[in-house]
């Protein structure tokens, strides 16, 4: 009996060390969309590979990734990043450069894997994953009469009192704010970012944001992590709050009274890096390669309503279907890409951020400290 | 008399005072081999990192070795033209040396985070620079991008020079260093950390003061009924202190929150409209209340285990001799638990000064601490020399605190059981 258990304890023993060993550690976002990920391509790619795949969640920034780096115990693969931070992140030489069509495979169609993704990468180290959107949405049961419609409702606190929902850093606020301001954002042509750069741009936003903060038929709570906004609305601690598309599609589709407005919506795209010098790099790059083909990212969209980056993967949805887990739901009039979402919106400039995150940061911290 | 004659021996003819040093000298050495461990422990938990704080918070080696011809060139620009075309050249140089051994990603983000907008210039420029012709940098780097035209890029590249610099600090009280070496204020609309210093401060001083209004009577209480129902109470107070943080934090939220319990309450009894909610969480209140109450054990213990050595035939002989029981309270309970007083209060206050986690998730904006800054700029703009200086300066603040108290009260005075 002795001997068994002793033998077993090794065996354990054994066994742990080798599964960590195999097992690539992905980080991402967490909720509804690391859920969506791993269904989508996780799993299947660890079944079809071979290799365990874990996933941790985090709340997105290099800080973790640097701290690991500068004490010599890197924990993580596989990161999946704003576009900024794979721009940073590639300064620092914390990722892998990609030489992408060798690193990633055709797409089911044939086409090289650098055409058949949509946009070009914002540095050697990203591969794009999905293409997000950061919309506001309100309470349906308890907004009244008068529904909101445009990004000026948003603001507008006459016609909709009560608190708002607000990204807790400047990034994409501040394209809300100026636009509620007047700047015609069009279908994505850059003028937003040309106002913030001209000389008191960055201002103007701020205050219109801190205007909203301390009217008293308004107020702000600010939210990071993306799980917050639709419980906020449904808490009915807010009357709207902006958030991530996916976020509040996944609540509506478990019966949250929330309705989505698309106007003046910010799209953006979120990406993966692999880690230079993680623990298993070799599995890591063979497991980004399968996760970011043709059916792993129409996978993820199953369960999510994010879009893949590629357009073959766009394809495959719309053969089949409808794509959503219920069987029921047509997944790419959900998208934030479709042509109903996207009368006026902005794309969000990865490298006006990574250029200026630091000072609007600073402003913004102010503001936000000096807020009654 | 001479000092032979003085001199005792021992058995085995050494001097006995000899022989007692030896004897002595052992008894120390083993009582610092038993030390040691806690020593090293202590030094390299404690001592060697709060070292490494200091030094990574005016550390700026990195870019200096990085530009060694261009800081070199610009020592005799004065800082209001753009520099020469030496400087140019030099930069160029130096630049390229870095592209070379595929480092300049860490130049660009050093740069970028001393001036915003250098990021996507140098890219540019490390784009552009393969096609540059000899001679002339100047010209051309200049119509790389307008940035390049602005001197105070150029100034942000000279202020980086020393290898150590106390640029953090200054930032730290809202102040810069200007192109004259003059300490100067911020403006206006970017003050905020002296806001949140006072703001630390004074949050950590109100929570002490709420907390001993409202632990003094529990510990009183605690010590001085029956054991059998103080041993419940305490469990009261126990419970609590062993939950979690976060978990304490959380049912916080729920209580405070505009459509939370106590706000229903509130409703349902008529104190208040039901459009007409006051707001308890995401501001200060909500910083207080969570804080004080997750803080109240601290509190609580110290003023317990020193009430409880308190005879009560000290109040009985008080009040017999004529006072009343608020004089015999005053005159001499109350100076007795005044050990704990201290013991309790500083606990709370050096644990509220640090506080991160409460304050960041109930205190909203107006509820956030010099903390939450430390944590900003931790994880979002990776500024670690930053966070280090502020978290030094908030070491010393508690330090400080010590020492006043040690100097008002006597640090001996201080009883935790």
């Amino acid at each position: 009996m002795k001997k068994l258990s002793k033998l077993l304890l090794a065996l354990s023993f054994v066994l742990s060390i080798t599964s960590s060993a195999f097992a690539v550690t992905v980080v991402s976002w967490g909720g509804a969309y690391t859920n969506s990920q791993k269904l989508g391509y996780g799993d299947p790619t660890a079944k079809k590979l071979g290799i365990p795949v874990n996933w941790v969640d985090y709340s997105g920034g290099l800080s973790e990734i640097t701290a690991q780096k500068e004490a010599g115990a890197i924990t993580w693969d596989i990161i999946d990043v704003y576009a900024m931070d794979t721009i940073n992140g590639c300064d620092e030489g914390l990722f892998v450069e990609f030489d992408f069509d060798k690193d990633f495979g055709p797409g089911s169609d044939g086409v090289k894997a650098s055409d058949d993704f949509f946009a070009p990468m914002p540095s050697a180290c990203a591969v794009g994953n999905i293409l997000y959107s950061w919309t506001y949405a309100y309470n349906h049961d308890t907004i009244g009469k008068k529904k909101p419609t445009s990004i000026k409702d948003f603001f507008n606190t006459k016609k909709f009192p009560g608190k708002r929902g607000i990204y807790g850093s400047a990034m994409t606020n501040l394209e809300m704010a100026l636009q509620a301001e007047g700047v015609n954002v069009g279908k994505g042509n850059g003028l937003v970012y040309r106002k913030l750069e001209a000389e008191g741009g960055v201002t103007r936003a701020m205050d219109k944001i801190k205007a909203l903060c301390e009217d008293p038929d308004g107020g702000c709570v600010f939210w990071s992590g993306g799980a917050k906004p639709p419980e906020l609305l449904v808490s009915g601690e807010v009357v709207m709050t902006t958030g991530w598309n996916g976020r509040f599609f996944n609540a509506i589709m478990d019966g949250a009274p929330l309705t989505q407005v698309w106007d003046g919506q910010g799209l953006d795209y979120q990406y993966m890096v692999v880690v230079e010098g993680g623990p298993n790099q070799a599995d890591a790059m063979k497991v980004i390669k399968e996760m970011m083909s043709t059916d792993g990212l129409a996978g993820s969209a199953k369960h999510i309503a994010y879009a893949p980056f590629r357009k073959s993967s766009l394809a495959v949805i719309a053969k089949g279907e409808p794509w959503y887990k219920d069987g029921k739901t047509n997944m790419l009039p959900e998208m934030p890409s479709s042509k109903k979402n996207t009368k006026k919106y902005f794309l969000v400039d990865a490298q006006y951020w990574a250029d200026n995150k630091t000072e609007i940061g600073e402003q913004w911290e102010a503001m936000k400290a000096a807020l009654k | 008399m001479n000092t032979e004659t003085k001199q005792i021996l021992t058995s085995d003819g050494i001097p006995l005072e000899q022989s007692l040093k030896k004897a002595e000298r052992i008894n120390k050495i083993k009582a610092f081999l038993l030390v040691a461990p806690l020593l090293l422990f202590l030094l390299i938990t404690y001592i060697f990192p709060i070292g490494e704080m200091f030094s990574r918070s005016i550390d700026d080696k990195m870019i200096t070795n990085m530009l060694p011809k261009t800081f070199k060139a610009m020592e005799s620009w004065d800082g209001q033209e753009l520099p020469s075309e030496e400087v140019f050249e030099s930069f160029l140089i130096d630049y390229q040396v870095l592209i070379d051994a595929k480092i300049q990603g860490k130049l660009t983000q050093r740069l970028n985070k001393e001036k915003n907008g250098f990021n996507s210039i140098l890219k540019k420029l490390k784009r552009k620079m393969k096609k540059f012709e000899d001679g002339n940098y100047k010209e051309q780097v200049l119509s790389v991008h307008k940035r390049f035209k602005d001197v105070a890029y150029w100034r942000a590249i000279k202020r980086t020079a020393p290898p150590y610099s106390v640029a953090k600090y200054l930032k730290a009280v809202d102040m810069f260093e200007d192109e004259n070496g003059n300490y100067v204020q911020v403006e206006e609309k970017r003050r905020i950390y002296k806001k949140l210093w006072i703001r630390t401060f004074e949050v950590a001083f109100f929570v002490t003061i709420f907390c001993f209004l409202m632990g003094y009577p529990i510990a009183h209480l605690l010590a001085t009924i029956p054991m059998k129902y103080s041993n419940l109470l305490m469990i009261c107070v126990l419970l609590p202190f062993w939950t979690s943080l976060l978990v304490r934090t959380a049912s916080w939220m729920i209580l405070l929150q505009q459509q939370g319990l106590v706000n229903d309450f509130f409703v349902l009894i008529g104190l208040v409209a039901d459009n007409n909610r006051p707001e308890m969480m995401y501001n200060k209140v909500g910083t207080y209340v969570a804080m004080s109450q997750i803080l109240l054990p601290f509190m609580v213990l110290p003023l317990y285990s020193v009430m409880k050595t308190v005879s009560p035939s000290l109040m009985r002989a008080g009040k017999s001799l004529g006072g009343t029981p608020f004089v015999s309270f005053w005159k001499i309970y109350f100076p007795l638990t005044v050990s704990g007083i201290g013991a309790g209060s500083l606990l709370v206050f050096i644990l509220a000064v640090g506080y991160y986690i409460t304050p960041e998730l109930v205190g909203g904006a107006s509820g956030k601490l010099i903390s939450n800054q430390i944590a900003y700029h931790m994880k979002q703009t990776l500024d670690w020399s930053f966070a280090s200086a502020m978290g030094l300066m908030l070491l010393c603040g508690v330090m400080a605190i010590y020492w006043v108290y040690n100097k008002l009260v006597g640090i001996d005075n201080i009883k935790l059981g």
